[in-house]
């Protein structure tokens, strides 16, 4: 019998509350810690435990279900670790994947964002040779003048790139390098802020995130989180307002580069507007620019097309090569009305936008308005009727669309751009 | 009288009176075993969540840690015994060499003993190197890539370890299998080996003396032992709970979604002495040769250097002069090598 060779002491009674203690402490340990909430995306097959932290965050949007995507599939970072800086440590452009320097990774991918041409799933490409990523027009502008390049056609960009020009010609753009000009330096160091690739300034109303969620993220005033997530500090500013991915984009995100203030070629400062403007029509910052009604009660996008705002996949000098929509897209002229196409194949690209706005009801065998390049404006639709009817994409708001051919109006063949239609139809300001 | 239970049948029936204070062997021996069986029992449980594989290995340690229940506990006890056993073996060596234990007829259990400090040493380096993160990613490299310096054997040991031309995915299972097979069932069985070594050579070192002194019993010894166990029980529980072993993303061996290696070489705290060495020189000289060297030396004490009989079981004895000061030299060397290194 071996029971008798050990005699209970005091001792012994101390020794094993110590261990029962030790034990406590550590079975405390472990109940503090989260319990796991496991998350497996259909497309990745594999777990994911950000939901444990990120509960009640808002699915980003209907095309990236979170069943089928989960996080990681996009975010990178560590799906299986439940500490905060292991799991963020691996992150694709820490909160932002669609940052330009990641996106190739993030949304890429011939199913998703870097598809072919064909089937307009090139965005990603198209995104990286546009203006609102090279700067490549007001680069060539400013260098020219300060004497940095004899023309102005463009030579530089934010970042290395190559490719094709409007004219399918091959196009080679060069990463800014430190320029021993004086003011090509201030220009560099004080004006290169409003690109796709720059963080925007911390301060009210100048809240955008960087690469495609500049707009398709928008933020609030202020820059600050409203949504679901509770790891997201209310208050602290530089986030979109919810984590969201939508196409209809209000005009106020447009503003927050497109209305902040200008630049001063004599400083070689940005000079920020200090106000906040409420009259969209009045406090517009470019004191000549005259609109039309339906150009400052409309949003922006509502006539901008993708290929003007995310480019056409060519390299272009400058936003005026890109932009080309007119009163005349929508409106026609005297002698013709607006061009239209009818919607016959269900995989019709009108189709695939307005799914994902679905304010805008569209089915096969409606007609809509397409643009001179066959780019179509998904939100106007002619009625059987004949007549045209406009949808707002962020607003809903139905507006009847009237058309120039039949009206009153004395516009000469020859002088077709909306400039000339301002002459008459622009808003006193 | 009650016969004695499997547990009082491992220790002796008594040990010397005089050895059996604690200033004489401060419980390093003893404890080493603990800390060996800790690090068997939490690597066995650590076993059914480890997949070596380039892909799984470090995802695999994130959810033992991050979702198997008590996982943290695991890899934490894990973790700390074996930084602790670094420790506890060196003094454990300091100690034996310091009171002349490896004399006659003790020398074979002083070489056992330095094979398994070299294992130990080897097992903390695997372990290390299986947590597959971005931080092991430079000692693995600069690790491996000495081996190829040696001349003649170089490419052949390097391939055997590494299984392959670079680290990849043969790496990760060989490191696997050296960890266990390699080193730890063979230290296992060094143990058991040196245990028996000192029961077999007339128990723990000590001072033969004319009349027979009291000796204290292994009833005494039991509960001492218990004691020791318990304070090393809290101090590992304690540690895993207050400085959790840290984890950083998968190292990018051939894996694209894998970390880039950090900016900052760095080798875990027990080699440091090595890295320091390799920026005095040639890697084949300072890195290989050197410590090898230091290795002989150690071996070689109780054989060439102080091959004297007198002097057992007493502290800083005359004749082991040489053999103490060689044993100091090399651990406050390598310690203030490891102390310059950690500070850079």
């Amino acid at each position: 019998m071996s029971d008798s060779s050990f005699r209970v002491h005091r001792s012994s009674l101390i020794a094993f509350t110590v261990l029962a203690a030790t034990f406590a402490a550590a079975w405390l340990y472990q109940s503090r810690r989260p319990q796991p909430v496991v998350l497996i995306p259909t497309l990745t097959d594999q777990p994911e435990y950000c939901l444990t932290c990120h509960t009640g965050i808002e699915e980003i949007s209907a095309a990236h279900p979170t069943d089928a995507f989960g996080c990681v599939r996009c975010h990178g970072g560590e799906r299986l670790a439940l500490d905060e800086d292991l799991a963020h440590s691996t992150l694709r452009g820490g909160g932002n994947p669609s940052d330009l320097s990641v996106v190739a990774e993030s949304c890429g991918g011939t199913e998703c964002h870097a598809g072919s041409v064909e089937s307009e799933r090139d965005h990603i490409a198209r995104v990286t040779t546009s203006v609102q990523a090279t700067y490549a027009g007001a680069i060539a502008n400013v260098y020219f003048a300060f004497g940095g390049q004899p023309d102005l056609t463009a030579r530089y960009s934010i970042f290395d790139i190559t490719g094709v020009d409007a004219n399918g010609h091959s196009r080679t753009l060069e990463a800014l390098s430190e320029s021993e000009n004086p003011f090509l330096q201030k220009f560099q160091q004080n004006c290169l802020t409003c690109h796709l690739s720059a963080k925007a300034i911390d301060e009210t109303g100048f809240h955008r995130l960087t690469g495609c969620a500049a707009c398709h993220s928008p933020s609030n005033e202020l820059g600050t989180y409203t949504g679901g997530d509770p790891t997201v500090a209310k208050g602290e500013t530089g986030h979109a307002t919810e984590h969201r991915l939508t196409t209809a984009i209000p005009y106020t995100q447009c503003n927050a580069c497109h209305n902040r203030g200008n630049y001063d070629l004599r400083t070689m400062t940005f000079n920020p507007r200090t106000d906040h403007p409420t009259a969209r029509l009045q406090d517009y910052y470019q004191p000549i620019a005259q609109f039309t009604k339906c150009e400052w009660e409309l949003d922006c996008v509502d006539c901008h097309t993708a290929n003007e705002v995310m480019g056409d996949g060519a390299i272009h000098d400058n936003k005026k090569s890109i932009q080309y929509v007119q009163c005349k897209t929508c409106h026609g002229t005297l002698a013709e009305p607006p061009l239209t196409k009818t919607i016959t194949d269900p995989n019709d690209i009108a189709l695939r936008r307005a799914f994902l706005n679905p304010s805008v009801p569209l089915s096969v065998g409606d007609t809509i308005v397409v643009t001179e390049k066959g780019e179509p404006i998904w939100n106007v639709r002619q009625l059987v009727d004949g007549r045209f009817q406009s949808v707002g994409k962020v607003t809903g708001i139905v507006y009847d669309v009237p058309l120039v051919k039949g009206s009153t109006c004395t516009q000469k063949p020859e002088e077709q751009e909306s400039r000339f239609c301002h002459e008459c139809h622009a808003e006193e300001r | 009288m009650p016969r004695p239970s499997f547990f009082h049948h491992l220790h002796p029936p008594s040990i010397p009176w005089r050895e059996s204070r604690f200033t004489y062997t401060f419980g390093l021996g003893g404890l080493a075993v603990f800390l060996f069986l800790v690090l068997c029992f939490t690597g066995a449980l650590a076993l059914f969540y480890y997949v070596p594989s380039l892909e799984e290995a470090n995802e695999s340690v994130q959810a033992l840690t991050f979702l198997a229940p008590y996982g943290w506990l695991v890899r934490g006890l894990h973790y700390w015994a074996a930084q602790a056993l670094v420790v506890v073996s060196v003094l454990h060596l300091l100690r034996v060499a310091l009171t002349g234990a490896y004399k006659r007829p003790r020398r074979f259990n002083w070489l056992l003993g330095m094979i398994l400090l070299v294992a130990i040493l080897f097992l903390n380096f695997t372990g290390y190197a299986l947590r597959w993160d971005q931080d092991i990613a430079w000692a693995l490299l600069m690790g491996t890539n000495l081996l190829k310096s040696i001349p003649a054997l170089g490419p052949a040991v390097y391939g055997s370890l590494v299984g392959g031309p670079e680290i990849g995915a043969s790496t990760v299972v060989r490191f696997y299998g050296w960890h266990i097979f390699g080193l730890a069932v063979p230290a296992f069985i060094l143990i058991a080996w040196h245990i028996f070594r000192v029961r077999r050579d007339g128990g723990i070192s000590h001072v033969e003396e004319e009349s027979q002194p009291p000796r204290f019993s292994r009833d005494d010894l039991i509960p001492r032992e218990g004691l020791a166990t318990l304070i090393a029980t809290v101090v590992l529980f304690a540690l895993t709970m207050l400085f959790p072993p840290s984890l950083a993303p998968a190292a990018g061996f051939r894996r694209p979604q894998g970390s880039p290696l950090p900016d900052d070489p760095a080798a875990p705290w027990f080699f440091i002495w090595v890295q320091e060495l390799l920026r005095l020189g040639d890697p084949f000289l300072m890195g290989v040769l050197i410590p090898s060297f230091i290795l002989a030396a150690l071996v070689l004490v109780p054989y060439v250097i102080d091959s004297n009989d007198s002097g057992v079981a007493r502290w800083f004895n005359r004749e082991g002069r040489l053999a103490q000061w060689i044993a100091l030299g090399v651990v406050i060397v390598l310690t203030a090598l490891t102390i310059v290194g950690a500070l850079r």
